[in-house]
């Protein structure tokens, strides 16, 4: 028997979820039956903004099946508000309630509750819920002049100003003032949403004799969850078990404590005894869980001649929406704008002021890339403006700029520390794949012979992940995320488990942390069993945002192997009486370094540690477990550079991709096939946003993009075969890895707008690339 | 989004279905569902009985007499876009959504619907077809021209179900349509039919109706963008969120521009 340990990192294993997933077997929340369960619906408003005069619901109680109806007043619900808190000066906290309290501030906010015996019942009952609203005059843009608000959407924000703040980093205006070329731009982004497969989903079930609350959640941050809720519903911690089982897809959406969640929470407290399941629709979803990006962006760069960048002046507008989403604040996009914007690029002067502003539309949250998608495509913009007014090339001009290997660690102009550098050898690698060349060719080619333009799109990007406790992701909350833990528990028979503060909307984190662990302690990847999710489970886990997972709790997993590894080989050499010193446990077996045959097996020396206690050596007691945290303190910058080739038809507007290369820096690889699936997926939901998905309110502040009919989704009909590649920078935590979750979107509404530029020799300032805005650019007439 | 409270009724004839779309007020027929289960979840309709008349025998029948083909209401669109009796209903077919939409939708339920977007009305204007209609009084004949009143009005009555499609085999046809995704419904799209020296071509997704223009066949250099600038110049789309008026005006006339190059055949030009 080839005893020889074959590292599992590095090589594309089996995923372990995947043959639950794979053959319908998931776990999910709506799946989910328990003994009396009731299903809730909400009465969602119908308007954006009104102040609520009366809500009748007798009607609702007198249908079949129906067996409560709570609104905002509810004695259990009243005196409950989500309030988001930040340090940051100037930020105005406010409340949101778990269900319309006083007044509604966007269509789609939650005002009732119908708790019924199954969900048609709760519709029925919801439709009957008689609400009476007084209108209000609604805010439905970010960046309109405030002086036209009849009425703010909190009382405390009169100029609906939530958040606001400058980076500021040298003298901008003496280096505008001395730079040869002075290019301006003013942008707009679309609004857009995670909009995962399985929408919001929970379940709540309070046991009143010993003061429990299990909640069943479709959330991200089950650990983050299970703290608010303690505060929220004013119960012990160690009384509240918030399980988040599989999960169909999170982006960020599911980063976020909802005021759902917690009525249904609230409302299983008011009814003990009886589980209460929420499972939300597309059509709230669309309403009502978190949208992102809908930002303005005025911008002024300056250049010298030889391309050199000088200077950056941006003035930038991110829609909040009805409230500061809970815990993450105002502060998610707006802030993220500001301390990113710059990206890749060395700048030494630079202005940007960011604001929250707070709208009648629904709350904006962290989306997968959080703003960077917005700020990439401004920063592009600005680069491909100042190429032009240059007369240089537009790779040129980027590669003039670089932060390069020798200025790491980079503190850019918004202090972060840019630890990468890896950006030019991610651009080189991807101009040599793309073939950079020969697409120029065909080009002039086309042009030559008349045929439908094509152009070429590049985005360059830094995605900060792994966010450690000095650079932690959010606005001075009071709560750090730079850390998780990881618990790894070798059982009797030798297995091992492991208890992971991590958690996973698809993305197989079971896999990952199965080999990080195997590698760190010495065992086959198919003798680890991953339990994550479960806050009765792990002790501790910021969860899924910021790519923080693979750095975070990949660090907490190899720090906990390596701790359970040296006991047991300390319990192996006093066992065996061999120097500590000399062992080595590989596949399992516990070897003197060198030689071919083991001197004990893990499951040996697990019997030991549990069930014969008699031969434990001097000094020993029973068990074999370890648990470790990790914290980076810094963060991991990830490079990526995008590069497509795009066609546009000017008689149809038709948008055709015909390449698309991508080269990332994922630093050391664990499993290759999630990492290529992390880049491609963002990738796809990147052009998502950048040509079909748009949120669209009227100015009443009424969603017209409600259903998918009308919110396009991309399809695999839409997505090109991608391909992708990658440099290595191993980035210095324990496991090497950088983040990828996030990079892949960050491209691509640069890519297809500076390509849509290149093709026709115009300039786009707003998104999404739709083919009646091309036919518009290339001369059409609306 | 789930449906509202209704009755459901298994047909198992047409005389059956009609009598029980008679019996009740707001009777609906259930076809392929794949338009009117979607109303259903949005609560935008409530029909008090659903008449499911998918295992009524008899009405997927495909057969071409007199150069007229026959269909059946409940020819399934996957049915219709792999015959080949009917070239253009069957490229209009496969045009419509993805396999699990016209592996269910119908022929009758399309028509009936009367999507100003959909392929198969644009088909049967093109084609100058009808439909026949079963109703309590008996049966009818009703022209395509007379069938769409406007976006999702149709001339039948409400206890009256399609149980049959005609639809004349050009002797030429084109097709073209422009989507935002694939299987998306069409923003704009054109079905190009000539019979003889009569060309008839049809702009969906441009009005309430599917819009007609009927021409004597042209022939000879600039024909084709004769006909298809006369086209765009006859439309009169609005905006909305997938184009703009104009957006759909010069779809309309590159649309015809490709459905009509197998249509209207043109001496050999120079390549531009
Ligand atoms: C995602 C998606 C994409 C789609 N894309 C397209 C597209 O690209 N192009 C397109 O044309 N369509 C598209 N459709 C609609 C599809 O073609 C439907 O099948 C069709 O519109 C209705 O046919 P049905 O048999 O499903 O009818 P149903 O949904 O069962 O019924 C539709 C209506 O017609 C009535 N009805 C049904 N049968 C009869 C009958 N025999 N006599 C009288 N009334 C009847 C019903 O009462 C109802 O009012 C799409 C649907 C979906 C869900």
């Amino acid at each position: 028997m080839n005893t020889d340990h074959v590292p599992a990192s590095g090589t594309p294993v089996r995923r372990k979820e995947d043959t639950r997933l794979l053959t319908g077997r998931g776990r999910y929340v709506s799946d989910l039956v328990l003994p009396r369960m009731r299903h809730v619906a909400f009465v969602r408003s119908p308007v954006a903004h009104a102040r609520l005069a009366g809500i009748d619901t007798t009607e609702a109680l007198a249908v079949d099946g129906v067996h409560a109806v709570v609104t905002g007043e509810h004695p259990a619900l009243a005196s409950v508000a989500l309030r988001a808190q930040s340090a940051l000066p100037g930020y105005v906290e406010t409340d949101q309630p778990p269900l319309a309290r006083g007044k509604v501030r966007f269509a789609g906010e939650a005002v009732a509750a119908v708790v019924a015996d199954d969900r048609y019942l709760a519709e029925d009952g919801a439709e009957a819920v008689v609400v009476d609203y007084d209108p209000l005059g609604p805010t439905v843009c970010a960046w309109a002049d405030p002086a036209g608000i009849t009425d703010p959407v909190h009382d405390e924000a009169p100029d609906n100003l939530l958040l606001s703040r400058t980076f500021r980093a040298g003298d901008v205006e003496a280096a505008l003032a001395a730079a040869d070329v002075v290019v301006d731009r003013e942008l707009t982004t679309n609004r857009h949403s995670g909009n995962p497969i399985e929408c919001r989903a929970g379940v709540a079930r309070y046991e009143a004799a010993d003061r429990r609350l299990t909640f069943w959640s479709g959330t991200q941050v089950p650990h983050l969850v299970r703290t608010q809720l303690a505060e929220l519903l004013d119960l012990p911690e160690g009384n509240i078990r918030v399980v988040a089982p599989d999960v169909g897809g999170g982006f960020g959406v599911k980063a976020v404590l909802y005021p759902e969640d917690v009525a249904l929470c609230l409302m299983a407290i008011a009814m003990p005894g009886i589980p209460l399941k929420w499972v939300e629709d597309r059509v709230e979803h669309l309403l009502a869980a978190t949208h992102a990006r809908d930002h303005r962006y005025v911008l002024r760069a300056g250049f010298a001649a030889d391309g050199a960048l000088l200077a950056v002046r941006a003035d930038v507008w991110c829609n909040t929406g009805a409230y500061s989403v809970y815990p993450w604040t105002a502060g998610i996009e707006p802030l993220m704008a500001g301390g990113l914007l710059t990206g890749p690029y060395k700048l030494t002067d630079y202005e940007c002021t960011v604001r929250g502003v707070a709208t009648n539309t629904s709350p904006s949250g962290p989306y997968r890339g959080v703003a960077r998608p917005a700020t990439v495509f401004a920063m592009e913009a600005l680069l491909d403006s100042g190429a032009r007014a240059l007369g240089m090339d537009p790779i040129a001009l980027r590669r003039r700029n670089l932060i390069l290997p020798a200025d790491v660690p980079y503190r850019m102009p918004s202090r972060l520390v840019d630890d990468s550098g890896a950006y030019e050898a991610c651009l080189d690698r991807a101009v040599e794949v793309f073939d950079v060349r020969r697409w120029r060719a065909e080009q002039i080619r086309r042009r030559d012979a008349g045929e439908r333009p094509i152009g070429i799109g590049v985005a360059l990007y830094n995605e900060l992940t792994g966010l450690g406790r000095a650079a932690s992701a959010g606005p001075r909350m009071p709560f750090r995320t730079g850390h998780d833990a990881c618990t790894v528990r070798v059982n009797p028979d030798g297995g091992v488990t492991v208890f992971s503060g991590v958690t996973s909307q698809g993305q197989g984190l079971e896999t990952t942390m199965a080999q990080v662990v195997a590698d760190a302690l010495g065992v086959a990847y198919d003798a680890v069993d991953v339990r994550i999710g479960d806050t009765d489970e792990s002790l501790w886990g910021f969860g899924a945002f910021s790519s923080r997972q693979a750095v975070i709790g990949g660090g907490a997993a190899h720090l906990a192997g390596g701790h359970v590894r040296d006991k047991v080989l300390a319990l192996a050499g006093a066992l065996k009486e061999v120097d500590v010193a000399d062992l080595d446990l590989r596949a399992g077996q516990v070897h003197v370094r060198g030689q071919e045959k083991p001197i004990i097996s893990l499951a040996e020396v697990a019997r030991v540690a549990y069930l014969q206690s008699d031969r434990l050596p001097e000094g020993f007691g029973p068990g074999l477990e370890g648990t470790e945290f990790y914290d980076p303190i810094r963060g991991a910058f990830a490079a990526g550079a995008q590069l497509a080739a795009i066609e546009f038809d000017p008689t149809t507007g038709a948008v055709r991709i015909l390449d698309w290369v991508c080269v990332e820096d994922a630093g050391r690889i664990v499993h290759p096939v999630i990492v290529d699936g992390q880049i491609a997926g963002s990738i796809a939901q990147g052009i998502g946003g950048a040509m079909y998905e748009h949120l669209v309110y009227d100015e009443a502040g009424n969603l017209s993009t409600g259903t998918l009919l009308d919110y396009l989704m991309p399809t695999s009909g839409e997505i090109p075969e991608l391909r992708l590649d990658h440099v290595s920078t191993p980035a210095a935590n324990p496991t090497g890895v950088r983040g990828v979750g996030e990079g892949g979107t960050l491209g691509p509404a640069a890519v297809v707008a500076g390509a849509l530029g290149d093709a026709l020799g115009v300039e786009l300032d707003d998104l999404p690339v739709t083919p009646a805005r091309v036919w518009e650019l290339a001369g059409g007439r609306p | 989004m789930k449906c509202p409270p209704f009755e459901y009724h298994r047909a198992t004839s047409v005389d059956d279905a009609v009598a029980a779309l008679a019996a009740a007020e707001d009777s609906k027929i259930l076809a392929g569902g794949q338009s009117l289960v979607p109303v259903l979840a949005l609560r935008l309709a409530r029909p008090t009985v659903l008449v499911d008349v998918n295992r009524i025998p008899g009405l997927d029948g495909l057969d071409v007499r007199d150069g007229v083909l026959h269909a059946g209401a409940l020819v399934r669109h996957a049915a219709l876009a792999r015959q080949a009796l009917h070239p253009l209903a069957a490229a209009a077919a496969a045009s419509i959504g993805h396999a699990a939409i016209r592996s269910r939708g119908t022929l009758g339920g399309s028509l009936a619907h009367a999507d100003p977007a959909a392929e198969l009305p644009a088909v049967l204007r093109a084609c100058d077809g009808a439909v026949v209609v079963a109703g309590p009084d008996g049966t009818r004949r009703v022209g395509a021209d007379a069938l769409f009143v406007g976006a999702l009005q149709t001339d039948l009555a409400e206890p009256e179900m399609i149980t049959g499609v005609e639809l004349g085999v050009p002797d030429a046809w084109g097709f073209a349509e422009f989507a935002r995704r694939h299987g998306d419904f069409a923003v704009v799209s054109v079905a190009a039919a000539r019979f003889g020296d009569r060309l008839r071509v049809v702009v969906g997704g441009v009005a309430g109706v599917p819009h007609l223009l009927e021409t004597s066949a042209p022939s000879g250099t600039g024909a084709l963008d004769e006909v298809a600038g006369a086209l765009a110049d006859d439309v009169d789309p609005s905006s909305d969120l997938h184009g703009s008026a104009g957006h759909r005006r010069a779809l309309t006339r590159e649309l015809a521009r490709r459905a009509l190059a197998d249509v209207i055949t043109e001496p050999a030009r120079e390549p531009t």
